[in-house]
């Protein structure tokens, strides 16, 4: 999630761009665990299952603007589960999405009362692997309230936990958000605190949880520092994403930062392990995820409630180099 | 407040057509403001036009004066548009508080600019601290900059919480930090150690530091905040460092001030008193 910052982004500041050669990573698998495709377009979930991604985690999150009512909330969800899930799976990306109230509309009690009520309707449904993203913003009291519900409602359910942790008093808010976890008895193993950076990862792992780190231009991980992180820390229980989103940033994040880890030397068992296989420990524990169903081919003519996104007579990729769509 | 609402009726008056200030007036006259407020708030700009106000000598030294002098770079629609909210006449307050919800739950970015910019000018303000607070978890520049940049609501009425958030929220989407308003006056410590361990973070992931940073941790050095002043001092570009000097120098932390003495050229600065946080 990006904020407003005010980014000159003409040519001469930008530098060149270097063209990403997937070379490196030919036939690896990806899996991001963090990516809000409702914002997204068709030619993202394409060059993304170019580059390897097999299966994905969308987060329920804010829209970048608050809702104003509850429906807007129970549309949102359902279209995670039903719509989305189709879409990716058009492209051959297995789709899942953990469902939560995020922080930010938590500051909205009187809605977010009426969230909470609708939750246990989404929860288990097929493929939510987890409650999230949930966590701290502003670090508010309402949105401690709404985050210790959750909390409980992870624990009734048996989910694991994604963290939002807050982009500014990130130090203080992901300890906190630990501190909360650990006081209504979640087992660490089963919470992911999402967002590191340098200054929270050494806790975050000492204290058992899993570390997420994101890739995200300009406002929180570049993937060179990723790759010191990994150097200094090792890979297990790290997880890199990209959270695209409705903001500048790169659905791509997973496979680049994997070529790059192995451009600077790092073992294809640790990019396996950082860049796939440890999101799918983390959240197949919610007895949601199943690998062999992530070889499915996309099937181009399924149609979701009548839709489909071929509309008629379409190429299933068409050739983005000619002029001339037809 | 009614002598500035004068001053800006009469530099709207200046910048609309005739038809515009009869509408405008048509409106102000009206028996039943409430069924129509929403209608006008919205149409306005198709009246007034969106052009940068113009505004005479007189004018501006008066609302100088009164401390709106910043409204002279508004457009005449943000201007008309806070006239016209500051100048509602409803029942009660509870009929002005939804009136107005219901406008920022509809607004699109330019209505939310002017709402915020109409928040110094409302009566009642304490009902409109959540609503502030609110605003600042937007991700639109504009509407953060409506809030935080030259707004003097925030600061008169915010909670603690509320405020440091807006400080710290205005370093993230790089606002112009020297245009929030009561910046030093609501300063406080649980800022300066938030802000601090922003500055930390900043340094881990090899970015700089704005240097107005330091402005709000001088008051609250303790031996803790001196050991991160500390990495600094020694790593860190001289700017930052003249920064960090300028903020020992404004603490009561001895040590810190004598350990910034070990820089001659920091001691020096600070002597000859050429250091201070417009000039950095």
């Amino acid at each position: 999630m990006c904020c407003s910052s005010s980014i000159a982004r003409d040519k001469a500041t930008m530098g060149e761009p270097e063209a990403f050669d997937i070379s490196a990573v030919k036939g690896m698998k990806f899996f991001d665990p963090h990516v809000h495709m409702t914002s997204r377009t068709t030619d993202d979930y394409q060059a993304m299952a170019d580059a390897g991604v097999v299966a994905l985690i969308e987060p329920a999150f804010w829209l970048g603007q608050p809702r104003t009512g509850l429906d807007s909330f129970r549309d949102y969800y359902s279209s995670l589960i039903g719509w989305e899930r189709f879409r990716s799976s058009q492209f051959g990306i297995k789709h899942y999405c953990t469902i939560g109230l995020n922080s930010r509309e938590a500051n909205n009690e009187s809605l977010a009362e009426q969230v909470m009520e609708i939750l246990p309707l989404f929860i288990y449904k097929e493929g939510v692997v987890g409650i999230g993203e949930i966590g701290f913003d502003d670090q508010t009291a309402a949105e401690e309230k709404y985050y210790r519900l959750q909390l409980e409602l992870a624990k009734e359910a048996g989910l694991p936990v994604q963290v939002h942790t807050p982009h500014r008093d990130k130090k203080k808010g992901t300890q906190r958000s630990m501190d909360i976890a650990l006081e209504h008895g979640l087992d660490p193993y089963q919470v992911i605190i999402d967002h590191n950076n340098e200054e929270t990862v050494k806790e975050v792992l000492d204290r058992g949880f899993f570390a997420a780190f994101t890739i995200y231009p300009f406002t929180k991980m570049g993937n060179e520092r990723m790759v010191e992180i990994v150097k200094q820390y090792g890979a297990e229980r790290i997880m890199v994403n990209s959270a695209a989103d409705w903001g500048i940033s790169d659905p791509l994040a997973v496979p680049k930062t994997a070529a790059l880890m192995k451009m600077r030397g790092l073992s294809d068992q640790d990019i396996e392990l950082v860049t796939y296989r440890n999101a799918i420990t983390a959240f197949a524990q919610s007895g949601q995820i199943d690998e062999a169903d992530f070889n499915a081919q996309a099937d181009l003519t399924e149609k979701f409630e009548g839709n489909t996104i071929l509309r008629g007579g379409q190429q299933p990729r068409p050739d983005k180099s000619s002029i001339i769509i037809s | 407040m009614n002598a500035v609402k004068e001053i800006i009726w009469s530099v709207i008056n200046n910048n609309i057509n005739l038809e515009a200030e009869k509408w405008l007036e048509d409106f102000k006259q009206s028996p039943d403001q409430s069924l129509q407020v929403a209608k006008v708030f919205v149409m306005l700009p198709r009246k007034t036009g969106k052009l940068s106000v113009a505004i005479n000598e007189d004018q501006q030294k008066a609302l100088d004066t009164a401390g709106y002098g910043y409204i002279r770079n508004w457009t005449i629609d943000r201007l008309s548009r806070v006239w016209l909210l500051s100048n509602l006449s409803l029942p009660d307050k509870e009929q002005l508080y939804s009136t107005l919800e219901r406008l920022f739950l509809s607004a699109e970015v330019n209505e939310a600019v002017a709402l915020y910019s109409a928040l110094p000018f409302l009566p009642y303000p304490e009902i409109w601290v959540k609503r502030c607070a609110e605003g600042i978890r937007s991700n639109i520049g504009s509407v953060l900059e409506a809030i935080m940049e030259n707004n003097p609501y925030p600061a008169a009425y915010l909670d603690e919480a509320a405020w440091n958030q807006l400080v710290l929220k205005a370093f993230f989407t790089e606002k112009n930090i020297k245009l929030i308003v009561g910046l030093d006056e609501r300063a406080n410590l649980q800022l300066a150690l938030t802000l601090v361990d922003y500055a930390k973070e900043r340094w881990a992931a090899g970015r700089q530091v704005n240097l107005q940073l330091w402005r709000m941790v001088g008051r609250f050095i303790n031996a803790e905040i001196f050991e991160d002043l500390k990495i600094g001092l020694q790593h860190y570009d001289k700017t930052e460092q003249r920064a960090i000097a300028l903020a020992v120098a404004e603490s009561e932390c001895q040590p810190a001030k004598d350990y910034i003495n070990t820089f001659p050229e920091l001691k020096l600065a600070l002597a000859d008193g050429s250091l201070n946080w417009n000039s950095l």
